[in-house]
């Protein structure tokens, strides 16, 4: 008897700790998750445990750098100048072009300085500076509809526009755009991505927790200005947390429901997201809407709402600033927040600071300062010491497989990086490196710590630029 | 403040190549000491002669061809223990020294060296003494336990030695140093298993296709997973990343490839045993697995199943 239970719990304990790729190999499961994928930081919890039970704090800063490219798109044209006194909300940049955004104050105070600055992942920007002065002054005329489920479906987009919103996941693309059907497609679905699978990243984590009504106002609200009946809200299942919040706000509403994921990077990818959900495909080279599907971040659902609720302008955003920081924070900022600023909120480095990454460990992109502004997609700022950051030499490639099990998209990366480092642009995009989502678990798993990714990634620049000249 | 800057990802995987090399001779460890332990002090001194003189051999061919000395990843010591294992425990000292030599230079860095090989270094090693010395390659004896005994020949059990089952599963049995005792390779898979080394799709398909097809033949199906080296080749030989297909529809195909092949030698060809042939052809039938057998993409589903 004794035996059989001291057998029972050993059993009970090894399945609790079975290894993911074990688990992967023997149970097989295909529901809610897709093939491939990676377990980036898996015995450290992804590295979200110092920031995962960290409540959103406000922090205000004396200055902000507010780019006037912080979206796809043109870049916005400032309307403001030097010495111009503005409030919470001013527009400050006005839109150009068709994927343009308008830019809006996100404090009060005056305006320093109407200049190019440096920002994150590309050269200088136009950018507009503005100096605290603590008033907290909105704007005149901020004026909201109450409430998602009343307000006339036809004003729903246009606030978003009017609101400035951006895909704030990372990707950056206009939200009144994506929810603007192209002629002759259909939307059936609508999901919410809080999967949040990137590595360090706990922002829509605690969004989710603590602001649960926010991101279903914001999903009712996309659903009513498209006529959509179903929409899902996809949290991985290593966030029960969140998922029970979000199960208690949504109760009750019309067509939103909740959808558990597995834990795997990268289950918050598009593509892998609408597969796990649906069960759909998008073709290759196509977007969502091909499949009757648009997806949006937690976080940008939860900036809608504030447009159609209250007429508030996308102004601040949730960041989660961690790494070798003393005291790790989820900080709600002003969008334009220097990135020194909140590290100084969080008490500054804990370590020389060796590297400074904006976004997560996966996809995020160095900075080479600290001086760099907040934008509306960023997410999170990750701050490596010296024996994390150090680069690693490539070594030969052993053909172990491992980025082939590990790709998404079911590419062939060790063939592929042959190709790329070749120089054989013709060769690549034959071998569908247009295809490759920049996921980074290629790079990951490789135990020759090969740069698979980063090839990738120029070879697709190349071949985006040959083809922008022809 | 001056800050590294590098495209992501930022973060990667604790398995290198000498984590993964490492945990192959970990693995193989059980396998050594069974054979050290079934055939005495000669079987030891073959192992640590192929090993270290594998070693050495890389280290010089790098160094006189000036390249990258390697031996810290350890792949050639996998490869000159998996010669020495390959080897009957009554090879005379210069064995496990040519074995090697010619793995590492001949097959591994005229090739390009680790990653470059497009078959397996020890089994190519192994088919070359073979065809080069049959009758010192294949003085097999019976098990002395360290019993003081004097080694007697023996021929092995494919050739007409008469075992029990359990027998030949703990590796009491005449055979090469690192092939006779089943349960020591199949702990070094579990191991290779739990650690992520390799996965259970090669070893399983050969094993299970060498079962059925020895079955369907007419031969016992126990016996021929349990003698030769059929279990020593589906775990440690067959699964070489360098030399086994890339997608995991490949790597069955290799797999069932290698077992048919097997069992092909063992029943129809005047040779007692195939498991090293086997493996080689598949080892050179693996580009054209890569080239033609591709994991599915995503988004290239036929158009109405996408949209379904």
């Amino acid at each position: 008897m004794v035996g059989v239970t001291m057998f029972a719990c050993i059993f009970a304990f090894l399945l609790h700790h079975i290894p993911h790729h074990i688990e992967r190999q023997v149970l097989c499961l295909p529901k809610y998750s897709f093939k491939g994928g990676v377990h980036p930081l898996h015995s450290q919890h992804e590295g979200k445990l110092p920031t995962r039970n960290a409540p959103i704090r406000d922090f205000v800063s004396d200055s902000v750098v507010i780019p006037m490219s912080m979206h796809l798109g043109a870049p916005s044209k400032p309307c403001v100048s030097k010495g111009d006194h503005v409030k919470i909300g001013q527009l400050i940049g006005e839109p150009v072009g068709g994927l343009g955004l308008p830019v809006h104050a996100s404090i009060s105070g005056e305006v320093t300085a109407v200049e190019p600055r440096l920002i994150t992942g590309a050269g200088p920007v136009m950018c507009v500076c503005i100096q605290n002065d603590f008033a907290d002054e909105w704007v005149d005329g901020i004026q909201g509809y109450g409430n998602v489920e009343t307000v006339d479906p036809a004003l729903i987009v246009p606030a978003i526009k009017a609101a400035g919103i951006c895909g704030m996941g990372g990707a950056s693309f206009p939200a009144h755009v994506k929810l603007t059907l192209p002629e002759g497609k259909t939307c059936d679905t609508i999901i919410l991505n809080g999967a949040e699978c990137e590595t360090f990243l706990t922002a829509d984590y605690r969004l989710m927790i603590e602001e649960p009504r926010r991101v279903v106002d914001g999903l009712r609200a996309e659903m009513r200005a498209l006529g959509v009946k179903r929409g899902v809200i996809a949290i991985e299942d290593n966030k029960m947390e969140a998922i029970e919040s979000m199960r208690k706000a949504a109760a009750g509403r019309e067509g939103v429901e909740i959808a558990v994921l597995r834990t795997k990077y990268p289950q918050g990818g598009e593509k892998q997201l609408i597969h796990a959900v649906t069960g759909r495909q998008v073709p290759s080279g196509k977007l969502p809407i091909e499949v009757h599907t648009i997806v949006t971040n937690v976080a940008t659902a939860a900036a809608i709402a504030d447009a159609v609720i209250d007429g508030k302008p996308l102004i601040s955003r949730i960041t989660t600033v961690t790494g070798k920081v003393v005291n790790p924070s989820n900080l709600r900022v002003r969008i334009g927040t220097v990135v020194a600023d909140m590290i100084g909120e969080c008490g500054g480095y804990s370590e020389e600071a060796a590297k400074i990454v904006m976004g997560g460990g996966m996809t995020g992109v160095c900075t080479a300062n600290a001086d760099i502004p907040i934008a509306k997609a960023n997410g999170g700022i990750v701050v490596y010491n010296e024996k994390d950051a150090k680069s690693v030499d490539e070594e030969p490639c052993i053909r172990c497989a491992r980025c082939v099990q590990a790709c998404p998209m079911g590419l062939d990366p060790y063939k592929l990086k042959h190709l790329c480092d070749a120089g054989n642009l013709e060769g690549a995009k034959a071998n569908h490196v247009m295809d490759c989502i920049l996921c980074g678990c290629c790079s990951y798993a490789c135990p020759s710590r090969r740069w698979l990714t980063a090839a990738f990634k120029n070879t697709k620049d190349a071949i985006a630029a040959a083809a922008r000249r022809k | 403040m001056s800050l590294y800057m590098s495209t992501a990802p930022h973060v990667r995987s604790p398995q290198n190549t000498r984590s993964l090399m490492g945990d192959v001779l970990i693995a193989l460890a059980p396998t050594t000491i069974a054979g050290i332990y079934f055939f005495g002090v000669s079987a030891a001194i073959v192992v640590a002669l192929a090993t270290a003189s594998a070693i050495l051999f890389e280290y010089l061919w790098q160094k006189l061809t000036h390249k990258t000395i390697r031996i810290g990843d350890l792949s050639a010591a996998v490869t000159g223990l998996l010669v020495g294992l390959n080897l009957p425990p009554t090879a005379p000292w210069w064995l496990p020294i040519i074995g090697s030599g010619l793995a590492i230079i001949l097959v591994k860095q005229l090739f390009g060296g680790i990653g470059d090989n497009f078959v397996n270094p020890a089994l190519a090693a192994r088919g070359i003494l073979l065809a080069s010395w049959p009758v010192r390659m294949t003085a097999f004896v019976l098990p002395t336990c360290f019993s003081g005994a004097d080694a007697t020949t023996s021929a092995t059990v494919l050739a007409g030695y008469e075992a029990s089952y359990m027998d030949m599963f703990l590796g009491n049995i005449p055979g090469c140093i690192g092939e006779v005792c089943k349960a020591a390779i199949l702990l070094g898979f579990l191991y290779m298993l739990v650690r992520g080394v390799i996965t259970w799709r090669i070893p399983v398909t050969f094993l299970a296709v060498v079962f059925v097809f020895s079955a369907i033949l007419g031969n016992d199906p126990l016996q021929a997973i349990l003698c030769g080296g059929v279990m020593l080749g589906a775990v440690f030989m067959a699964t070489d990343y360098t030399t086994s297909p890339m997608s995991a529809k490949g790597q069955f195909i290799y797999a069932a490839g290698c077992g048919i092949i097997v069992v092909i030698i063992r029943n129809f060809c005047n040779y007692p045993e195939g498991v090293t042939y086997a493996i080689l052809v598949m080892n050179i039938v693996t580009p054209l697995l890569d080239k033609y057998v591709k994991p599915r993409l995503y988004g290239r589903l036929k158009e109405e199943k996408a949209n379904g």
